[in-house]
C-alpha cells in the first residue's frame, strides 16, 4: 500500500500544484454534481404515488380508503396524492420527514403493519401522530393548496361560513374539523378532544 | 288456488319477519352518510360540531322507539342547537326507506 502511494506521489510530482488543484476541483465538482442529482432524483422518486403504494400496508389499507374520496377523484381532476398531504414541500422539513421515514422502513421490514389486524391495532396511534404534526404546523400541507384568504365566502354554505369564521376566531386549524376525510376515522378521541381550545401556533 | 295464496302470504310474512335480522350494510350506510353530508358535523367516535354516532347510539340505547326517533331526526328537518345557535338539521339525501333504515340501524349500532 505504501509503495503504491509512493509511486503516486512520484507521478503527481511531475505536474505543477496549480494543475493538480484544478483537476482535483473539477473532479470534486463532477462527483458532487452526481451526488446532488442522485439526491434530488431520490427525493422526487420517493414522493410519488406509485412509490407510496409499492408497500402493501399502504396500498391495501389507507390507499384503498382514499380511493374515491374528493382528493382522489373530482370534477376537475386535480388530485392530491399521498405526498401532497403527508410530505412537507419546503426542503428543510421535507428532509426531516424523509429522515423520519427511514425508521418506517424498519417497521416495514420487520412487518409491523403487515396484516389488516396489525394495521388496525396501530391506526389510532398513526392518525394521532398526523393530527399532532398537522396541528403544530397549522395544517401546512392542507394550506399548500387551500388558503383561508382564497376561499370565496359567497360560494360556501351559510353553515360553512359560520363554522370557518368561528374557527378563525378560535385559532383552530384545518385538521381539527376536517379529519378522517381521506382515510377511515380511527376509533378514539378526535382532534377536538385532543387539542380542545388550544390555538394554532 | 286458496292453498297457493296461503303459501304466498306466509312466505311474504316470513320474509318480512326475517328483515330485521338482516345484518346492517355498513358500507352502504357510510356511503349514504357521506353523500348526505352527515360527516361534515358528525364523526363515528370523535367529537365534531354535532355529537358522535357513538354518543347518539348511547343516548338511544335500550329505547324501544330509538329507530323511529332517529329516523324522524334525519328526515323532518328539525331545529337543532349548535353551540347555542339554532340551526336546521339537514335531511338525509335519500327517499328510499330501506336505505334510510339501514343508516339509522348502523348509527344505533355504533
Amino acid at each position: 500500500m505504501s509503495k503504491l502511494l509512493d509511486r503516486l506521489r512520484v507521478r503527481l510530482a511531475r505536474y505543477s500544484a496549480l494543475k493538480l488543484a484544478v483537476v482535483a476541483s473539477l473532479l470534486g465538482l463532477f462527483v458532487g454534481a452526481f451526488v446532488f442529482a442522485g439526491t434530488v432524483a431520490g427525493l422526487a422518486w420517493t414522493n410519488t404515488e406509485p412509490f407510496c403504494i409499492s408497500c402493501h400496508s399502504m396500498k391495501d389499507n389507507v390507499y384503498a380508503e382514499y380511493k374515491g374520496t374528493i382528493h382522489d377523484s373530482n370534477r376537475s381532476g386535480v388530485r392530491a396524492t399521498c405526498p401532497d398531504c403527508h410530505v412537507p414541500r419546503e426542503l428543510g422539513p421535507k428532509l426531516v420527514r424523509k429522515f423520519e421515514a427511514s425508521f418506517e422502513l424498519w417497521g416495514a421490514m420487520t412487518g409491523k403493519l403487515d396484516t389488516k389486524e396489525k394495521f388496525e391495532k396501530h391506526r389510532y396511534e398513526m392518525a394521532k401522530n398526523e393530527w399532532i404534526s398537522m396541528k403544530s404546523t397549522d395544517s401546512r400541507e392542507c394550506r399548500n393548496c387551500h388558503s383561508r384568504e382564497g376561499m370565496s365566502k359567497e360560494l360556501q354554505s351559510e353553515k360553512a361560513q359560520a363554522r370557518h369564521a368561528k374557527a378563525t376566531e378560535e385559532g383552530k386549524t384545518c385538521i381539527e374539523c376536517h379529519f378522517g376525510i381521506a382515510h377511515k376515522e380511527p376509533d378514539g378521541p378526535g382532534p377536538q378532544e385532543l387539542f380542545g381550545k388550544q390555538a394554532a401556533p | 288456488m286458496m292453498m297457493r295464496s296461503i303459501v304466498l302470504v306466509t312466505s311474504t310474512a316470513a320474509a318480512c319477519l326475517a328483515l330485521p335480522a338482516q345484518a346492517v350494510d355498513a358500507d352502504a350506510a357510510q356511503a349514504l352518510a357521506k353523500k348526505s353530508n352527515c360527516m361534515k358535523c358528525h364523526a363515528v367516535s370523535a367529537k365534531k360540531e354535532g355529537p358522535s354516532f357513538k354518543e347518539t347510539a348511547a343516548k338511544y340505547k335500550g329505547q324501544a322507539d330509538a329507530e323511529q326517533k332517529l329516523t324522524a331526526h334525519i328526515t323532518t328537518s328539525p331545529k337543532i342547537k349548535v353551540e347555542g345557535k339554532e340551526e336546521t338539521h339537514q335531511d338525509v339525501k335519500s327517499k328510499d326507506s330501506a336505505e334510510i333504515r339501514n343508516l339509522v340501524q348502523w348509527i344505533l349500532a355504533q
